[in-house]
């Protein structure tokens, strides 16, 4: 039969007791913008709904020193809102802007964005290029890991059970103040990319410096394209070298054939999105 | 099965009812006689089930019940009882911007809290700011055209 029960703790040390105990039982909802749909189409049956929606501690943007901290509750809306995130990732608010819907950006959090590990995963792309590292805890432990590690599958983190994220966040920096989002949808709002990107680059005497290049919907999770990322080091920003790279982000993606377009499609449209973005951060 | 209770305040009046864990904002609401919330797609995406709660718009069959509790909701009801809502009811009947009906209720809450906060907004503005609730009548002109009339009369 099909069981639900539901709790709404005040604090984030009482979420952590919660998920200590309960374990699998338990679902952490705050938008609930996915977990809903979930529970209709039953892949979600029987849990502890744990309602952190109203934990206020879990919200906020701060500039401290030198990064950039962001609360997992902190809604789609609010990176919209913020002139921190304009300023110190513009990529991610590029990101925030393209975002579902107005209305589903009042609710949807960054931290469900992540957690819900989709391979097109909006705010995980941006984040990916600014290099942000995660605040996971549990009752037992505290540890930092880089977003680059924490996607393992579709829909799959290495979340322990008993873990949440607590906080996400990115160095404030020249390379990350220089970013930019694409997203490439079948519409212009309510849309899953068909493929999406994230650059960020620091340009120096007319080298590359440092480059990060993310992408989704054109792998099993968002991947970091480290291998061009390399390739692109030190080289002299120029037109031979941007028609190299495109070449090699057709074989550095691994994407599949859906609903929404094919394999061929992603494949060659990663490396026109590539192009498009590296010269707005570069003209 | 868990039995809970919500306590909240729709349209300036407060409500108390029962509830499921797992019952949806939509379905409490309606099951409590505001049929006036429309029930779409259930999946967020066509927006026919928008409501307002404190001050932001939220599509309710993507919220738990449980999570308005001691909060203040406004469904397409209670635009009568402000000013701007009456205005945006008038505007979008006069327009011809309602055919069907079935998107309206959600539309005009998006529209209205949209104004609130934006009262001086140009047509591309407006189409984004709706782009979270689907119409499959009119081919959206008339609604932008509705609700930019209201906002031409915010410009007197």
């Amino acid at each position: 039969m099909n069981q639900f029960k539901y709790i709404s703790p005040k604090t984030k040390d009482e979420v952590l007791e919660i998920l200590k105990e309960e374990n699998i039982r338990a679902c952490l909802v705050a938008g609930c913008t996915n977990v809903l749909p979930n529970i209709r189409d039953k892949k979600i049956v029987s849990k502890v709904l744990v309602n952190i929606s109203d934990i206020e501690e879990l919200k906020g943007i701060s500039k401290e020193q030198d990064k950039i901290c962001i609360g997992p509750l902190t809604t789609i809306a609010e990176l919209i809102n913020s002139e921190v995130i304009l300023k110190e990732g513009k990529g991610l608010h590029q990101a925030a802007e393209q975002f579902a819907d107005p209305i589903v950006r009042n609710s949807a959090t960054v931290g469900g964005n992540l957690v819900d590990a989709s391979p097109a995963a909006d705010m995980a792309v941006p984040l990916l290029a600014l290099d942000a590292i995660l605040k996971i805890e549990s009752v037992e432990r505290k540890r930092d890991v880089r977003l680059k590690d924490f996607f393992i599958g579709p829909e799959k983190t290495i979340l322990q059970e008993d873990e949440m994220i607590t906080g996400i966040e990115f160095e404030s920096s020249n390379i990350n103040k220089n970013g930019y989002f694409i997203k490439l949808g079948l519409r212009k709002a309510m849309a899953i990319a068909v493929a999406s990107i994230a650059v960020n680059l620091e340009v120096r005497e007319n080298k590359i410096a440092r480059i990060r290049i993310a992408m989704g919907s054109v792998a099993p999770t968002p991947i970091r394209l480290t291998v061009i990322e390399e390739f692109l080091k030190n080289n002299e920003v120029n037109d031979g070298l941007i028609e190299e790279a495109i070449n090699k982000v057709h074989e550095e993606v691994d994407p599949i054939s859906d609903i929404r377009a094919s394999e061929e499609y992603r494949r060659y449209v990663s490396g026109i999105l590539f192009k498009r973005a590296f010269e707005k951060l570069t003209l | 099965m868990e039995e809970h209770r919500v306590e909240l305040t729709v349209n300036g009046e407060r409500i108390s009812s029962a509830t499921k864990p797992e019952e949806s904002l939509l379905k409490f609401l309606r099951r409590n006689d505001f049929t006036e919330v429309k029930c779409g797609c259930e999946k967020g995406e066509c927006g026919t089930c928008t409501v307002i709660i404190n001050k932001k718009t939220v599509k309710s069959c993507i919220m738990l019940a449980l999570q308005t509790n001691g909060k203040e909701i406004w469904t397409a009801k209670g635009l009568e009882k402000q000013e701007l809502g009456r205005r945006l009811q008038e505007s979008f009947v006069n327009t011809g911007a309602i055919q069907c009906g079935f998107c309206t209720p959600g539309m005009i809450i998006t529209a209205k809290n949209y104004l609130d906060q934006n009262p001086l907004p140009d047509k591309e503005e407006i189409k984004k700011a709706i782009s979270g609730n689907l119409c499959r009548c009119t081919g959206y002109k008339k609604i932008v055209d509705a609700i930019y009339a209201v906002a031409v009369e915010n410009q007197k």
